[in-house]
């Protein structure tokens, strides 16, 4: 986390924009916490100190809320209720260790782990004939996990919920065992095996014929929400981020019941973009960015998404600049940008240019440099950078101190060329798999 | 029992009593009816108050009133309260009638007295008419009538024995009219000779008898139904059994030919003023208030003085029913009983339900309105008139619905037992959510006055005047409309949703109302709608597109409105009428129409329509005549009126708003978009609109914009540069605005331009316009594509069918639907317009045949 300090209006803007309240609505307690512990940026400590003990105030962290508690009242006696519960928490370790241990042993065996097969079913009745694991003890299993959870022990969590997990067949629970497995990895940073359940997930969710829309759509906004924390701490994160939520189910899914998700959409497409911007994928990632942002913009805007209507909707490039500035403090402020602030700014610096440069002929150099928030000379020198890399054809003219842009006519044998180009080859490959459909 | 009534016997004193019951009681129904003050006025003549008070002031003058005062000085009693009674402004039919009644016979007994019985004569001719014609209105046989005639009668008498004894002879002409009178008076009399009897053989007791009737019914009840013995003949206590008797003839000829409604309407409303009974006079007013709608079932409308009775009724029923809410009940879902007189048995709560349905009653009643809106000219007074009725019905709607509140459990609302609360509050959507919030609150308003400070509805509170007026409004049809949707029957749930829509967006909430209408998959279903859906499915996507282009929606209004706008059946689609050739209206046809005060002012909806299709058109005609004109289906209507409109060779000034449009459109196209902008805002119709001067001022905003991209589209061939400042002048734009609506230009490659940062000003690059052959070959281009990703899409659908659960292609069918709504935002509204033919099987009602088969070997899969 950049500690630099933000000037008072800068953390009126953050505040403004601050996401915290409307994510944590679709996040567990305990991954809150990293959310509310980043925003000592724009609130005093106290204040988040008081909200990281309310928030976990209900899990069994006791050790935890207490040193939290003394934070907040040096001096004062622990509420009775807090030793109660530690008193609570640790008979129920006690029991449900003593309990499932059994269990466990005998899962750990190498010979039951050769019996295990794929059919659960068959599993099941082996387990009970040979070992006598019933039903009641794989439902132990589940509830010691969620204890674990709860008072803070995510590994061992995790495993027991997938040992549950391979036991069970109710599909409900197994639902909430892959949720709390996916929690468990995503705070002990295990990201990869957190994608793997975020997957797992994903295909619970879409092919489960759920009977209720509504839960269909909570979870998938849950999905949305917890897929952040993963996408946006691995590499290529951002593109498989762009990925699922340009699905058309998980965008309209933003729609319509998250669109403040857009900011996070923003940010993975402007931080991916290629140097060229003519890549198809990008292109029609960008459209379909536009049309959302544009979309939804009377429900949500922010910085993020003003900036992507200002420079593509108004085509107000001043209005864009400025926007950059507080997208820069947003950015910061933000849990989840945070890290990746000085790529997007770059990105997004380019993407101003290349629509300057489709646009105009002759640009002024001074005004340029300005608006890119660079000297002249140092704007000079990025878009001499800039030509070099993306081949563009432009040519800056120093003594006037203007740069030229060649717009070359674009001609109507090639349009017709362009956009007949694949056609032949497109219909062949249907063609294709019809016969091949038919013949099997 | 009809037979009987009828056959009256002259020597059956029981049924001769009981006919003058009803008689009498029909005088209490017409005072009834009359204002609170008429009441206690007209009481004192008739003497049939139920107040011991009144009882012993009755018996006072009775006394005075035996036959030598009303030979002095009758007259005198009569006229002072015939003073009284000029002094009143407003009467009912009934009122004036009795006014009349009562002077005539003032003039008999005048003229009788003075001996001259020629006018005595010509005058009870007139008072007999009266009668005949009383009676033809349901309103039976008047006390006063009989009690005249008596006299007359006794008077005859008097003189003929005067005559005797003096021997003096009368002149001829005054002893033959003498002799008229006297026959008639015989033939009269033997009529309701019953009546004179007892009026001649006790005054007061005539005159008292029906304050006695209840007392005497009072005890049976408590018997529980026992045919009381004959005890009460001469007071004329009903028996409980005849009551019952009554109703099971009744309903015995219900739907038969030849039956009096009339009579049995006057029988029933005598019955009601005999028992104070609750079973009774639930019963009664469960048979008596379909009667009166049956007896104008064939005409046109109910006559408002029969409707009003029929409110009174209801709002009777229902203030019956609150009164003893802990014993009985009305419901559609009550068990029919075997016979009329037993009882329901009582449910665990100790609440008898009987079988009957209050919102039916208020449905029809409401039905009956909205006919006689139907059919008066909407530019009459009359209509009006009427229109101040509709607090009457809604009060009673409220009043219903607080009553299906309280016999319901707010657990019930979403099952059966709540659809009769959903068919009434249904009816209370449907008078209001076309109004704005102002309407609205002062109907609210009216209604929880008359209904009193107990009343609270479960559904929404009841309005106080703390309660902040908009906010009201729109939280009053968000429950009403929260109801219905949790109803199981799905016709409530629409309805509820296009009202909530046309709601919306009457109150310039587009994107609320467009969310709403999406999400509600209405769209693909409505073709197989019932009319009156689709008719209110039409009218919320007119308001909807209205809504869009008040708040400077411009593509979305044009969008919305087009189909509607140029149809030529547009009257119809909106059931604002029906076409002008059509061959023959039947009745349903007619009663499909919207009252007047409804209607979407179609003047309105083309003036937006216009406009909208100008600022999208001028510059898509000005950017490439010939290339964009057969792009564009839509908006073919505008050019074809434009060209029209071109053609003509003189050109007077704009009449219509169509002119105005046009003249506007032709302006901008030569880039004057001042006049163009002043011409459309000197049409008059915006001035419907409540922001108008927002919208002017948007309108404004928008040519200006739309006069530069005409200007630059049709510059853009012989000019080489053109400077933005001098562009920012001559638009009234500021140049950054400029730059941006020229930057947006060449972005999306309208226009071969590039600027030119330096000079400011804007370099057109020559040299590639294209000939109609490069035209169409890029058009041809295009199509090609289209076809190739459609045979794509479709074969990625079989593809997609055959490996379900596939991890990439998660977006099964089930799924993708339910939240496809926003993904297809800009799916195009299109109005059903194949509402009203016969025969459907359109296009699109195929593909959604296919569709469904698609989803249903989904499924099975």
């Amino acid at each position: 986390m950049s500690e630099s300090e933000l000037s008072a209006t800068e953390v009126e803007l953050a505040r403004k924009y601050d996401l915290t309240p409307k994510l944590t609505a679709f996040l567990d307690r305990h991954l809150i916490y990293p959310l509310i512990m980043a925003l000592d940026l724009i609130y005093d400590e106290n204040t988040v100190t008081q909200l990281s003990y309310d928030l976990l105030k209900d899990t069994y962290m006791v050790k935890f809320e207490k040193s939290k508690f003394s934070n907040l009242y040096p001096g004062k006696e622990f509420p009775k209720e807090l030793l109660e519960k530690e008193e609570f928490v640790q008979k129920e370790l006690v029991r449900l260790d003593e309990k499932t241990k059994e269990t466990l042993n005998v899962l750990a065996q190498q010979s039951v782990q050769e019996h295990l097969k794929q059919d659960k079913e068959y599993n099941r009745q082996f387990l009970e004939k040979e070992h006598g694991i019933t039903e009641e003890k794989v439902l132990e299993l589940y509830e010691f996990g969620q204890l674990q959870y709860n008072r803070g022990d995510y590994m061992m969590a995790s495993d027991l919920l997938n040992n549950f997990r391979v036991l069970s067949t109710n599909s409900d629970l197994n639902i909430s065992a892959t949720w709390g497995r996916l929690a468990s990895e995503i705070i002990s940073l295990e990201w990869d095996t957190a994608l793997e359940e975020l997957v797992k997930l994903r295909e619970l969710i879409d092919s489960r014929s759920f009977s209720d829309p509504l839960t269909q759509l909570h979870h998938r906004t849950w999905v949305i929400h917890w897929s952040l924390f993963p996408y946006f701490n691995i590499e290529n994160g951002l593109e498989q981020l762009s990925d699922l939520f340009f699905s058309s189910t998980y965008l309209s899914t933003i729609q319509a019941s998250c669109p403040w998700i857009l900011r996070y959409l923003v940010a993975a497409v402007v931080s991916t973009s290629p140097k060229h911007h003519s890549s198809f994928e990008f292109q029609k990632r960008l459209r379909d960015l536009i049309r959302v942002v544009s979309q939804e913009q009377y429900e949500y805007q922010d910085p993020l998404t003003e900036f992507i209507r200002a420079l593509y909707v108004d085509f107000d490039f001043e209005a864009a600049i400025a926007k950059l500035t507080e997208v820069e403090v947003v950015i910061k402020a933000d849990f989840f940008l945070s890290n990746g602030a000085g790529q997007f700014l770059e990105s997004a610096r380019h993407l101003i240019f290349g629509v300057y440069c489709r646009v105009h002929e002759k640009m002024d150099l001074q005004q340029l440099s300005a608006s890119l928030n660079l000297s002249k000379d140092e704007g000079e020198k990025w878009i001499a950078n800039l030509i070099r890399d993306t081949k563009m054809d432009a040519k800056i003219n120093e003594s006037e101190g203007t740069v030229i842009m060649n717009h070359p006519a674009n001609s109507v044998y090639q349009q017709v060329i362009k956009k007949t180009k694949g056609l032949s080859f497109r219909s062949n490959q249907i063609l294709m798999a019809a016969l091949q459909k038919e013949s099997s | 029992m009809t037979s009987r009534f009828f056959a009256a016997g002259y020597s059956d004193s029981d049924s001769a009593s009981e006919e003058e019951l009803v008689s009498s009681s029909e005088e209490e129904e017409q005072l009834g009816s009359s204002s609170d003050e008429d009441q206690s006025e007209s009481d004192s003549e008739f003497g049939s108050d139920s107040d011991d008070s009144d009882d012993s002031s009755d018996d006072d003058g009775g006394r005075i009133r035996g036959p030598s005062y009303f030979l002095k000085k009758s007259h005198d009693d009569d006229d002072s309260s015939d003073d009284e009674d000029t002094k009143k402004v407003v009467k009912s039919a009934k009122d004036k009638m009795f006014d009349e009644l009562s002077s005539c016979i003032d003039i008999v007994s005048l003229a009788q007295l003075d001996g001259d019985w020629i006018k005595v004569s010509s005058e009870f001719d007139r008072l007999v008419r009266l009668v005949n014609r009383a009676q033809q209105q349901n309103m039976g046989v008047p006390k006063i009538y009989i009690k005249a005639v008596a006299q007359l009668d006794k008077a005859i008498t008097d003189v003929q024995e005067a005559e005797k004894e003096s021997k003096k002879n009368m002149n001829a002409s005054v002893a033959k009219s003498f002799n008229i009178v006297r026959q008639r008076i015989k033939k009269v009399a033997k009529e309701h000779s019953a009546q004179i009897q007892l009026f001649r053989a006790d005054e007061d007791a005539f005159d008292r008898e029906t304050s006695e009737t209840p007392s005497g019914t009072a005890t049976p009840s408590i018997d529980g139904f026992k045919v009381v013995g004959k005890d009460g003949k001469a007071t004329g206590t009903p028996e409980v059994a005849d009551v019952f008797k009554t109703l099971e003839t009744i309903l015995a000829s219900r739907g038969k030919k030849n039956v009096d409604l009339a009579s049995q309407i006057a029988e029933l409303e005598g019955l009601l003023l005999e028992t104070t009974v609750p079973f009774q006079l639930i019963s009664i007013y469960l048979m008596l208030i379909p009667l009166r709608f049956d007896l104008y079932g064939r005409s046109a409308y109910m006559p408002v003085a029969e409707w009003k009775l029929a409110e009174k009724n209801i709002t009777a029923l229902l203030a019956v029913l609150e009164a003893n809410a802990d014993k009985y009940a009305v419901t559609e879902t009550g068990v029919a009983t075997e016979d009329l007189s037993i009882e329901p048995k009582a449910n665990d709560k100790g609440v008898k339900v009987m079988i009957g349905s209050v919102a039916s009653l208020v449905e029809r009643l409401d039905d009956e309105l909205t006919k006689s809106w139907q059919s008066i000219d909407p530019h009459a007074t009359e209509y009006v008139e009427r229109l101040k009725d509709e607090s009457l019905i809604y009060t009673l709607i409220v009043k219903c619905q607080l009553y299906y509140e309280s016999i319901t459990p707010a657990s019930e609302f979403a099952t059966v037992a709540g659809e009769q609360l959903a068919r009434v509050v249904l009816r209370r959507l449907d008078h209001i959510y076309f109004k704005p919030s102002k309407l609205i609150i002062y109907s609210e308003e009216v209604a929880w006055t008359t209904l009193g400070g107990k009343a609270e509805s479960v559904v929404f509170g009841k309005y106080s005047a703390s309660s902040e007026d908009s906010k009201y409004a729109s939280g009053l049809i968000d429950a009403l409309c929260s109801v219905l949707y949790k109803q199981p029957n799905s016709v409530f749930r629409k309805r509820a949703v296009l009202s909530h829509i046309y709601y919306y967006a009457f109150n310039d909430e587009y994107f609320k109302a467009r969310d709403m209408l999406l999400m509600s998959h209405l769209q693909s279903a409505i073709h197989t709608s019932d009319t009156q859906l689709q008719v209110l499915f039409n009218r919320a996507l007119v308001q909807l597109g209205l809504c869009a282009f008040r708040s400077g929606l411009i593509a979305e209004a044009q969008q919305a409105l087009q189909e509607i706008a140029t149809s030529p059946r547009q009257k119809e689609l909106l059931g604002q009428g029906a076409q002008r050739f059509q061959q023959q209206q039947t009745q349903v046809d007619k009663q499909r129409l919207l009252p007047f005060h409804m209607h979407i002012n179609l003047e309105l909806l083309e003036c937006c329509f216009y406009t909208a299709s100008l600022l999208i058109e001028v510059p898509a005609i000005a950017s490439s005549p010939e290339y964009s004109r057969k792009r564009q289906q839509s908006t073919r209507s505008f050019r074809r009126t434009l060209e029209y409109h071109e053609r003509q060779i003189f050109e007077g000034p704009p009449e219509n708003t169509r002119d105005y449009i046009m003249d506007a459109s032709v302006a901008l196209q030569k880039g004057d978009w001042l006049k163009a902008s002043d011409l459309l805002n000197s049409i008059k119709i915006w001035g419907l609109l409540k922001n108008q001067d927002s919208v002017k001022a948007m309108l404004r905003e928008k040519l200006q914009v739309e006069g530069l991209r005409t200007y630059l589209f049709t510059c853009k061939s012989y000019y080489e540069k053109l400077s933005i400042a001098s562009l920012a002048a001559k638009f009234e734009l500021p140049e950054r605005k400029v730059n941006a609506v020229i930057s947006k230009m060449i972005y999306s490659e309208e226009i071969n331009a590039a600027l030119d940062q330096k000079a400011g000003c804007i370099v057109f690059i020559q040299g590639v316009e294209i000939t109609k052959l490069q035209e169409l070959a890029l058009t041809l281009a295009d199509k090609a594509v289209q076809m190739a990703e459609r045979n794509e899409r479709l074969a990625a659908g079989g593809h997609q069918n055959n490996q379900i659960g596939h991890q990439g292609n998660n977006n099964s069918g089930n799924s993708n639907n339910t939240h496809a709504h926003n993904s297809n935002s800009n799916i195009k509204l299109a109005p059903v317009t194949g509402a009203l033919q016969s025969a459907p099987g359109t296009i699109s009602g195929a593909l959604n045949g296919m569709d469904r088969k698609y989803r249903k070997n989904h499924s099975r899969k």
